[in-house]
């Protein structure tokens, strides 16, 4: 064949991501029909395969959330969030990174607040699951800290904690989520927002809710402020002749369980 | 600049694949090498690289990546190769491999591996972006030939032309992937033996060898099903035109408890036992 016949390498690069991005006719003159079959057959199985290949993707990276909808449902879903979010990443690792804000914020879906927590709970863990390995601080390392420093020491909690909030019974559903036939997970409306989170310390992850005060003062802690400043934060929940007690208790706690990496003074 | 490296054949293979982990702890030194895919391990830390650290200290390893989209009109992604030559670091590969396509452009990936046109514009453009690679990453890259679908108008060269004058230009190997071989050859209606004739013996690396699905008028690379005969059949001439070439079995779906690969594996040791040990004048044939 001549060189007149073949469009540039950009164009048909451009040409066939738009067919199986959006269907765009004009690419199938480019490509042949063999004896066998004809040219719509075979750049479909590239179409096909696309959407296919990042349900199979969702599917795995969000099983509570496929426990919650119907297969149709979730199929439905998924192949809307494909199309509103291509993968832009050399990794199916992130493609479902945006998917709890889809759920959370695109009609039918926003219509169920459960299955966008649902999702971002799934996300958290994954994240937690590969994130930067930390070997927790030990106890012993915090004893040694002279008295004077607590004026101004901070700690730094693992890389892999994640804060979380939900309005809905998502932690305690999800582990439910291989018992339930598919559509079948039920997620309980709490009434009031509980707060959350997930850390590995080792190599397995864990997760658990918090009490409100707790919460605040991890908030406190993940943005670096010091010791007193933690201890102010509990005030609203606490009276100022206990908070420094209570700090010094969670923060015990919080060494105990793996959650600290590091501290500063 | 030249990277040089021996043509050692390591042997027989396997995909490191998650679902084999524990049976792989429990059955030791059943394979003398596993190809890790690349971008399962581009990661910060936890269990993946836990396991990938275990099983590197007992066995050889090859990377084996899905994006580096060579053929794209894309920029190269700086990102990604500098995440991959973390991982090439901490895991000294023997080679390392992805497949000659382009993934995407515009900053999509596709996540899969869309053919190029066989044309002299593509093979500057892919020769080039080979180089750097090679560069950047300071060692020669393997790159494998992929399944494909549709055949396009603009071809001017056989996809075994193309690749030859590729590895001459780039200096870079190829992983000839027997069964992809078969796909395409079914799919474009070409005899796979041109294919493997026209590529320089000593640009081959690695064999890949895989299962699909036979729709009839088209087949699929699926790697969910055991390898077929004709692909076999295409492995001893493989093994016949290329000797002492190692070898891997590719299962991504559908996959089996480990001991089943590791007996189908064996048929691929038995026949390279075979073809090497067949008469010269046998072997010519």
């Amino acid at each position: 064949m001549t060189r007149s016949n073949a469009g540039s390498l950009a164009d048909l690069q451009r040409a066939f991501q738009d067919y199986v991005l959006a269907s765009q006719p004009a690419f199938t003159a480019q490509v042949r029909d063999t004896s066998k079959a004809d040219r719509i057959t075979l750049l479909n199985v590239y179409r096909e395969g696309y959407a296919l290949r990042l349900i199979e993707v969702l599917e795995s990276d969000f099983p509570g959330v496929r426990a919650m909808a119907s297969p149709e449902d979730f199929d439905h879903a998924a192949r809307a969030y494909i199309a509103a979010h291509p993968s832009r990443h050399p990794s199916v690792r992130w493609f479902g990174k945006a998917f709890a804000d889809f759920l959370a914020a695109a009609a039918p879906y926003d219509e169920t607040p459960a299955a966008a927590e649902m999702a971002r709970f799934e996300w958290a863990l994954g994240e937690a699951f590969d994130s930067v390995d930390v070997e927790p601080l030990r106890a012993e390392a915090v004893m040694t800290v002279p008295p004077e420093a607590w004026e101004t020491i901070a700690f730094a909690p693992l890389p892999s904690l994640r804060r979380l909030a939900f309005t809905h019974d998502v932690p305690p559903s999800w582990q439910r989520r291989e018992e339930v036939e598919p559509g079948a997970l039920g997620v309980a409306a709490l009434g009031t927002t509980v707060p959350w989170m997930i850390w590995r310390p080792e190599r397995m992850s864990n997760f658990r809710s918090l009490e409100a005060d707790e919460a605040v003062m991890l908030d406190a802690m993940v943005e670096g402020r010091p010791f007193p400043a933690l201890c102010e934060a509990l005030l609203p929940h606490v009276g100022e002749d206990q908070a420094a007690a209570r700090a010094a208790g969670l923060l015990r706690s919080w060494v105990e369980e793996g959650l600290i990496a590091s501290f500063s003074h | 600049m030249e990277y040089t490296g021996g043509m050692e054949n390591v042997g027989f293979g396997l995909g490191l694949r998650h679902e084999h982990y524990e049976e792989i702890l429990a059955a030791p030194g059943k394979v003398e090498w596993f190809e890790a895919l690349s971008e399962n391990y581009m990661i910060a830390g936890g269990m993946p690289l836990y396991w990938l650290d275990t099983f590197r200290r007992d066995y050889p390893m090859a990377l084996h990546g899905v994006s580096l989209s060579i053929g794209s009109i894309d920029p190269l992604d700086e990102d990604y190769l500098k995440d991959l030559a973390t991982l090439i670091d901490r895991v000294e590969p023997m080679w390392v491999s992805d497949h000659l396509c382009f993934t995407g452009l515009r900053g999509i990936n596709l996540h899969d591996l869309l053919p190029l046109p066989y044309t002299e514009e593509a093979l500057d453009h892919v020769a080039e972006r080979v180089m750097r690679v090679q560069d950047r990453l300071r060692r020669r890259l393997v790159l494998e030939n992929v399944s494909s679908y549709v055949t396009y108008a603009a071809s001017e060269l056989t996809e075994w032309e193309f690749i030859a004058q590729l590895c001459q230009r780039a200096d870079c190997e190829m992983l000839l992937d027997v069964n992809n071989i078969y796909v395409s050859a079914f799919n474009h209606e070409f005899d796979p033996k041109d294919f493997l004739r026209g590529i320089p013996r000593e640009r081959v690396r690695q064999f890949h060898l895989a299962g699909h699905t036979n729709n009839g008028t088209h087949i699929v690379d699926t790697h969910d099903h055991p390898i077929v005969g004709g692909v076999w059949d295409l492995y001893a001439e493989a093994v016949r035109l290329f000797p002492g070439v190692p070898t891997m079995i590719e299962r991504d779906a559908n996959i089996p408890p480990y001991g089943e690969l590791l007996a189908e594996l064996d048929v691929a040791r038995g026949i390279a036992e075979r073809v090497m040990r067949a008469p010269a004048h046998e072997a010519a044939e």
